[in-house]
C-alpha cells in the first residue's frame, strides 16, 4: 500500500531527514493561519492515491496574497477522477540541484537495493536506460541494521556527504516501516540544507497489521470485499468473470482469454482448499460486476474437491452463464452435481475459455 | 533427483497445525507408495511427545535431530512464525528447507534468507507448492496424482499452474525428473539459476520446463545460466501494470518484469516460449527431436 505523501513525509521527519515546512489542510480556509510560517511562496499539492498527479494539475504553484484561491481551485478539481480531499501546502525551495534516492527490493540479491544517482531531475527510468553508469548501487546485507560507512561513502561519491547519514536513515525507514519502496526523488540541495522534496513510501500488504494499518487504500471497494473473503482479486474491463484456483492458473486462463480474442471483466483466485460456501461467495462477488455476462470457472482440484466447487456454484444462483471445467479430486461427484442442474462443462481450458469467447462475441 | 530421494528423511514443522497434520498424512502415503521414509518427524513448540500420524512431535528442531537421521524440511507455520522456523531449522544443521507459509512480510524473508546463506542452508520459497521427484520423494504439497517419473525437470513459480503442466506432461507420455515450485514472492530462496545448476548435475534431467509470470527477471537470468534445453511458458500477458496478480511477487512495476518483454527477452536468448499451456507437451518432445 502506497502512503501518501504527507504520510511518508511524517514517516521521514521523524526519522531524521529534513522535509520542507508543509501543513495538512482539509478546506481552503485553514491555509489562512499558516500563510506566514510557509514563507512568501510555496505549492500546494493534491494528496491523492494516484500516479502522476503533477501533469494531471495536482500540483500547483501559490503564493501568500493567491493562496487562499488557488487552495480554493484544487479542492474544485478531480484529478484523474478522483475528489481532492487533503492538501499539502510546502515551503517553496530555492533547489541548487536535484538528486535520485531509492531503496526497493531487490530479486536477485534477495537484499534490499539502494540507487543513487547525481543526475536527478530527470525520469530515473530513462537515466538507466541511457546512462546507467551515472547510478551508483549498494545491496547492504538485511542482517545489519545500518548500512557500513564504506558503502556510503561509495553510493555518495562526489555529491554532498551529509547526504550519507539521510541515506541511511531511509535504510532504517525502509526497514522499520517493512517499506517495498522508500524513494526520495528529488533529494535536493539548497542555501539552507538538504532535502526530500518529495517522498514516496509503499508498505508490504502482508505486514499491514503490524504497521498499524487496518484497511488496505490500494484496493477498489471490490478488491476490499474480496479481501475480507481471502480472494486475491482484480478489476479488468471486458464481460468475461475468470474464477481459478491459484494465481498462476487464473492468470494463465485470463491470457487465454485474450489469445482466443476475449477480454476478461477481472481475476478472482479463491485459493487453494476452497469449500462450497467459499465457492459460493467468490461466483457471487465475480457475477455482481454489472459488465459480466458469462462466467468462467477453472479449477484444478488437488486439495480443492471439485464437489465443494459444484456446490458453491449451484448455491450462488446467479443470472449470468456459467462455464465450467474441474479437474482432480472428486471429479465425477462434482460433474454428476453440476449436470444435474444443466450446468455446461468442458474437458480443458481452452475449450472453457474458447466457450466463453464465442458467448460474448 | 535434486534436493532429496526416497532415503531423505522428512522434517515437517508445525506438525500439530491443520495443515501440517493434513499433509504429513499425504506425504507419508506417498511415501509408503514408492517405498521411501517419508516424513520421520514433526516440531511444534510445546507439542513434543505427541504424535501425528504415527509421526513423534518434538519441541526444538535440535531435539528432532537428536532422535533421527533427517535431511530435510518442510514449514507450515504461520506467516508471523515462518522467517523464525526457517532460522531454526538452518541453525540446527538442516540444508534444505522447503517453506510452505504465504504472507510473510517480505523482510523477514529477507532477513531470513540472508542468516539462512550464512549456515549453508538452501531455502525453496515462501508461498510456494515445494518439490516432488517422482516414485522418490514429496516435500509439500503437490498432488502426486498428476506425476509420472520421467527426464524432464519443471520449475515453477505457481502452484496450481504447476499441476496443470505435469497433468499435461502426464498425459502426453512426458515423465518429470523432479518438479519444483520455488514460490511466488518477490524473494525467494532458490530461484531458476540455482534450481537449474542443480538440474544440470543430475543425470536423470535432459530438459527443463520453466514456468514464470508476471514480476522481476528471474526467468531471464534462470535461461541464460543454464546449457540444458528448456521450454517456457510465462503468465500473466493480460495483467495489467501495477496490479498484484495474486502471487505478492506477480506485479509490473516501474514499467518492468512485464510479460511480453519477457518473453520477448527469452526467445532472444533462443527459448522457446508456449502461448498457451496445452502447446508445452508438443514443445518438449520437440526439444528432444532436435538433440536427436
Amino acid at each position: 500500500m502506497k502512503l501518501r505523501e504527507y504520510e511518508a513525509k511524517k514517516v521521514m521527519k521523524e526519522a531524521g531527514i529534513p522535509v520542507p515546512a508543509g501543513v495538512l489542510i482539509r478546506l481552503a480556509d485553514e491555509l489562512t493561519p499558516h500563510i506566514g510560517e510557509l514563507g512568501d511562496a510555496f505549492v500546494l499539492k493534491a494528496q491523492v492515491d494516484v500516479g502522476g498527479r503533477g501533469k494531471a494539475g495536482g500540483i500547483l504553484m501559490a503564493d501568500k496574497n493567491t493562496g487562499r484561491a488557488v487552495a480554493e481551485e484544487l479542492f474544485g478539481k478531480q484529478i484523474k477522477g478522483l475528489p481532492v480531499h487533503e492538501v499539502l501546502a510546502e515551503q517553496r525551495l530555492t533547489i541548487h540541484h536535484e538528486y535520485y534516492l531509492s531503496i526497493t527490493v531487490d530479486r536477485s540479491s534477495k537484499q534490499p537495493l539502494i540507487l543513487f544517482t547525481e543526475a536527478g531531475g530527470v525520469d530515473i527510468e530513462i537515466t538507466a536506460r541511457e546512462h546507467p553508469e551515472l547510478i551508483r548501487k549498494a545491496t547492504p546485507n538485511p542482517l545489519m541494521r545500518d548500512i557500513p560507512s564504506f558503502m556510503l561513502r561509495e553510493l555518495v561519491g562526489t555529491a554532498p556527504k551529509e547526504i550519507g547519514p539521510i541515506i541511511n536513515r531511509l535504510y532504517r525507514v525502509f526497514i522499520e516501516k517493512d517499506a517495498l519502496l522508500a524513494e526520495i526523488n528529488p533529494l535536493v540541495t539548497t542555501p539552507i540544507g538538504v532535502f526530500a522534496a518529495d517522498a514516496k513510501i509503499i508498505v508490504d500488504d502482508n505486514a499491514l497489521g503490524r504497521q498499524g494499518f487496518t484497511v488496505n487504500r490500494g484496493l477498489s471497494e471490490r478488491e476490499r470485499e474480496a479481501e475480507k473473503h481471502g480472494f486475491s482479486y482484480v478489476e479488468l474491463d471486458g464481460a468475461i468473470g475468470v474464477i481459478g484456483n491459484g494465481a498462476g492458473l487464473t492468470m494463465a486462463t485470463l491470457d487465454l482469454i485474450e489469445y482466443y480474442g476475449g477480454k476478461a471483466a477481472n481475476f478472482l483466485d479463491v485459493g487453494g482448499g476452497a469449500e462450497s460456501e467459499r465457492v459460493m461467495n467468490a461466483v457471487r462477488l465475480v457475477a455482481s460486476v454489472p459488465a459480466v455476462k458469462v462466467i468462467v470457472v477453472n479449477l484444478l482440484g488437488g486439495i480443492t474437491k471439485c464437489d465443494e466447487v459444484a456446490k458453491g456454484i449451484i448455491a450462488a444462483g446467479i443470472s449470468q452463464k456459467v462455464i465450467v471445467r474441474l479437474a482432480g479430486t472428486n471429479e465425477a461427484e462434482g460433474r454428476k452435481l453440476l449436470s444435474e442442474k444443466g450446468y455446461e462443462m468442458l474437458d480443458t481450458m481452452d475449450l472453457v475459455v474458447k466457450k466463453a469467447v464465442e458467448v460474448t462475441a | 533427483m535434486i534436493y532429496g530421494d526416497r532415503n531423505t528423511g522428512v522434517l515437517v514443522q508445525g506438525a500439530t497445525g491443520k495443515q501440517g497434520e493434513f499433509h504429513i498424512g499425504l506425504m507419508n502415503a506417498y511415501a509408503r507408495q514408492v517405498g521411501g521414509r517419508g516424513v520421520v518427524a514433526g516440531v511444534t513448540p510445546g507439542k513434543g511427545g505427541q504424535q501425528v500420524h504415527g509421526v513423534p512431535v518434538y519441541n526444538t528442531v535440535k531435539d528432532a535431530m537428536k532422535e533421527h537421521d533427517i535431511g530435510s524440511a518442510v514449514i507450515f507455520v504461520p506467516a508471523g512464525a515462518a522467517a523464525d522456523a526457517i532460522m531454526e531449522e538452518a541453525n540446527a544443521g538442516l540444508t534444505t528447507i522447503v517453506c510452505i507459509t504465504e504472507h510473510i512480510p517480505v523482510h523477514d524473508t529477507m532477513k531470513a534468507i540472508a542468516y539462512a546463506r550464512t549456515e549453508g542452508a538452501s531455502i525453496i520459497g515462501p508461498n510456494c507448492p515445494g518439490l516432488l521427484s517422482p516414485g522418490e520423494v514429496k516435500m509439500g504439497i503437490m498432488p502426486s496424482g498428476l506425476f509420472s517419473r520421467g527426464n524432464v525437470g519443471v520449475i515453477s513459480r505457481s502452484g496450481t499452474l504447476t499441476y496443470e503442466v505435469v497433468d499435461e506432461l502426464t498425459r502426453a507420455g512426458i515423465g518429470q525428473s523432479t518438479v519444483v515450485g520455488i514460490g511466488g514472492d518477490p524473494v525467494i530462496g532458490q530461484t531458476f539459476v540455482d534450481v537449474l545448476e542443480r538440474f544440470e548435475k543430475d543425470p536423470q534431467t535432459k530438459a527443463v520446463v520453466l514456468i514464470g509470470e508476471v514480476g522481476g527477471n528471474l526467468e531471464e537470468e534462470g535461461a541464460k545460466s543454464t546449457d540444458l534445453p528448456i521450454v517456457s511458458y510465462i503468465a500473466g500477458v493480460s495483467a495489467p501494470p501495477d496490479k498484484r496478480m495474486g502471487h505478492a511477487g506477480a506485479i509490473v512495476e516501474g514499467g518492468e518484469g512485464d510479460a511480453r518483454s519477457k518473453i520477448a527477452r527469452l526467445k532472444k536468448h533462443g527459448v522457446p516460449v508456449a502461448s498457451r499451456v496445452s502447446e508445452i507437451p508438443e514443445m518438449v518432445r520437440e526439444l528432444f527431436r532436435c538433440r536427436c
